[in-house]
């Protein structure tokens, strides 16, 4: 499935190892600085954590990703695969995700008046253009694809239904398993277990652990037993900088972050 | 995992037959409607009722659908009307100046007037006018991200822009008057003895009415249509999903310009005229309540709901009522907005299936006892 557009796309000679390299990003909104000089490297193929305290800077770093926010200084690099590096900032939204760099929002947004299934026909990878879209009917592949997404976030029985009828944790799935059908190289989560019960969030994090084998997976979660489930590699961002990267033990073991972070709540 | 254990995919496309039927029942109804009825006037009212439903089309595709509630419909409709009615002014003339571009001081026609010497040319810019303006607008508009309340506000303020550039030209655009005194492209339709002309007219609209409700459903029933309710339910995450939103809604914009039009020309030609007054804030206003009450986002909600606005003005526009008429309209619009969201199409969808599930359910019983 790869596609590689030459304007797009520039190749590089050297290997990265990572998916996604956010170099020196600062974002001021009216002189109050959210996120300032962060720099964290996204390796492929791993579940990376962006964890902090309320106002640290998480959501914004995510739309500085996705374009949704633009950044005062620095840069985000996005590596499709081995040998081919995409500049995101200063492309379009739209154009971003299509490269292949997926969100989930923090507040579940699935097309709620649309069935289950035309949720997963409008998130498909492919050509968005509007002649397309009047014409060109789904193929059995396409299909096929969705079947198989469907089944991974056990949503197939649902199909038929509205978005706007599932229940908060079969909302969230749906809009991972939309992130899905797009074929991305990237997903992000805002906070996927939101409003889940404990079993929910167990399901989601090993939905997660099936997904980094296609993608790589970034998350922002304040849920800790979760972070503990599934994350490869933490960063903990405190007041717009980064505080401290490694895996979740070491992270934990930070004197730092207990004193911001984890002191505060005991969890 | 095991292949053999995944549940299948059984994907149930939702069914619109209601709707295609009780579209075809009401084409037929005018189909026949010409031959039941004695003298013109009721032929012709209905022929303009055909021309309101086309614009009610337009609205759903752009309210209904995607959002976007036009409160400037009237514009599109006049600017197909005007092209459509210059064209047989300068029929009737034999090409030549017309008689308020000579009250108002003009020896020679404007040259933006001129092409409308030729039938061919007009249909185009009936097409090709909207079409560039709405797209220009869209453009504009929809590149700012500007949505919601706000669309409104410019849609309706470009409207009321233009009707005064018609108001304050009336050497060239007949001002306050408009066009009048024309006849329709198959001569004249007015009086017994031109039924003929007006059957021909009446036919042919409705063949427009039926082609645009083809259009329409064929739109909104392709993956195109999901994307508009998408866009009106969650832009955002429409962007995200890789589409590129501004370019759907300046095209779905257009289209809908493009339809207003094409009903406005169709209209001046059972109206016999054409004034600035549909044009108006307030008649634009008059459309989207058709919608409304007919039932939005269902195509079929916007033909019902022109025909039963209208005819109910047309009966009750003789007696007291006449006067009362304004606050009744603007009763029932507050009502459907307020209990009826989906309109006469929501209560009928909403209610026949359970009725008929009670009334199954009271016969299960009976049968019981019975046996």
């Amino acid at each position: 499935m790869s596609f590689i557009d030459t304007e797009l796309h520039r190749p590089i000679k050297y290997r990265t190892g990572k998916a996604l390299d956010i170099k020196s990003i600062s974002v001021e909104f009216d002189g109050f600085k959210a996120l300032t000089d962060v720099t964290v490297g996204v390796k492929r193929n791993s579940i990376h954590f962006f964890i902090g305290p309320n106002g640290a800077g998480k959501t914004t770093l995510l739309d500085i990703i996705c374009a949704k926010t633009k950044p005062t200084s620095g840069t985000v690099h996005f590596y499709p695969e081995e040998g081919y590096e995409i500049l995101l900032t200063g492309m379009k939204e739209y154009a971003i995700a299509n490269a292949g760099v997926g969100r989930k929002f923090q507040v579940p947004s699935v097309f709620t008046e649309l069935s289950v299934y035309d949720n997963m026909v409008l998130s498909l990878s492919g050509n968005k253009r509007i002649w397309s879209s009047i014409f060109r009917k789904v193929t059995p592949k396409e299909n096929d694809i969705i079947a198989d997404v469907l089944d991974k976030v056990g949503l197939t029985s649902h199909a038929n239904e509205k978005a706007g009828s599932l229940s908060h944790g079969q909302k969230q799935w749906l809009e991972i398993g939309m992130q899905l059908a797009a074929r991305p190289k990237i997903i992000m989560l805002d906070e996927p277990a939101a409003g889940m019960g404990k079993p929910e969030t167990f399901r989601t994090g090993e939905l997660l652990k099936r997904i980094k084998d296609i993608c790589t997976v970034i998350v922002v979660e304040h849920d800790m037993e979760f972070v503990k489930q599934v994350a490869d590699t933490v960063t903990v961002l405190h007041e717009g900088m980064v505080l401290t990267e490694g895996n979740i033990d070491d992270v934990l073991a930070n004197e730092t972050v207990q004193k911001v972070y984890l002191g505060r709540g005991g969890e | 995992m095991d292949m053999l254990t995944k549940p299948a995919l059984n994907v149930v496309k939702k069914s619109r037959k209601g709707y295609h039927i009780t579209f075809a029942v009401i084409a037929l109804l005018l189909a026949l409607s010409p031959f039941l009825i004695d003298g013109t006037s009721l032929v012709q009212f209905l022929g303009k009722c055909m021309c309101y439903a086309i614009v009610g089309i337009a609205l759903d595709l752009i309210w209904g659908y995607t959002g976007m509630l036009s409160l400037g419909h009237g514009l599109w409709f006049c600017l197909g009307g005007y092209a459509m009615a210059m064209f047989l002014k300068l029929e009737g003339t034999g090409g030549k100046i017309t008689d308020f571009m000579q009250t108002g001081g003009l020896d020679a026609l404007p040259w933006f007037w001129t092409p409308f010497g030729s039938f061919p040319v007009t249909l185009a810019l009936i097409i090709v006018i909207p079409a560039v303006f709405a797209g220009l607008v869209g453009f504009f508009v929809f590149r700012s991200r500007i949505k919601g309340v706000y669309f409104s506000i410019i849609t309706q303020a470009l409207t009321w822009a233009v009707y005064s550039l018609f108001m304050a030209n009336s050497k060239y655009t007949g001002g306050n008057n408009g066009i009048t005194d024309i006849a329709s492209v198959f001569g004249k339709t007015k009086g017994e003895a031109n039924r003929p002309n007006l059957l021909l007219l009446f036919f042919v609209t409705l063949a427009v009415l039926v082609l645009v409700y083809l259009l329409a459903t064929y739109l909104t029933g392709r993956k195109f249509g999901k994307l508009l309710i998408a866009i009106r339910d969650g832009e955002n995450r429409t962007y995200f999903s890789g589409y590129s939103v501004n370019s759907y809604k300046n095209f779905i914009y257009a289209v809908s310009a493009v339809l207003a039009a094409i009903a406005g020309a169709l209209f001046v030609n059972f109206n016999g005229s054409i004034t600035p007054t549909q044009m108006t804030i307030g008649y634009s206003i008059t459309m989207v309540i058709w919608v409304a009450v007919g039932g939005r986002g269902t195509i079929i909600g916007a033909v019902i709901g022109a025909f039963f606005i209208n005819l109910c003005e047309y009966n009750f526009s003789s007696g007291i009522l006449v006067e009362a008429w304004q606050y009744i309209i603007g009763a029932i619009f507050c009502l459907t907005i307020l209990l009826f969201k989906g309109g006469i199409v929501g209560i009928v969808r909403d209610n026949i299936p359970s009725l008929i599930r009670k009334i199954k359910e009271r016969k299960k019983p009976a049968e019981k006892e019975a046996a």
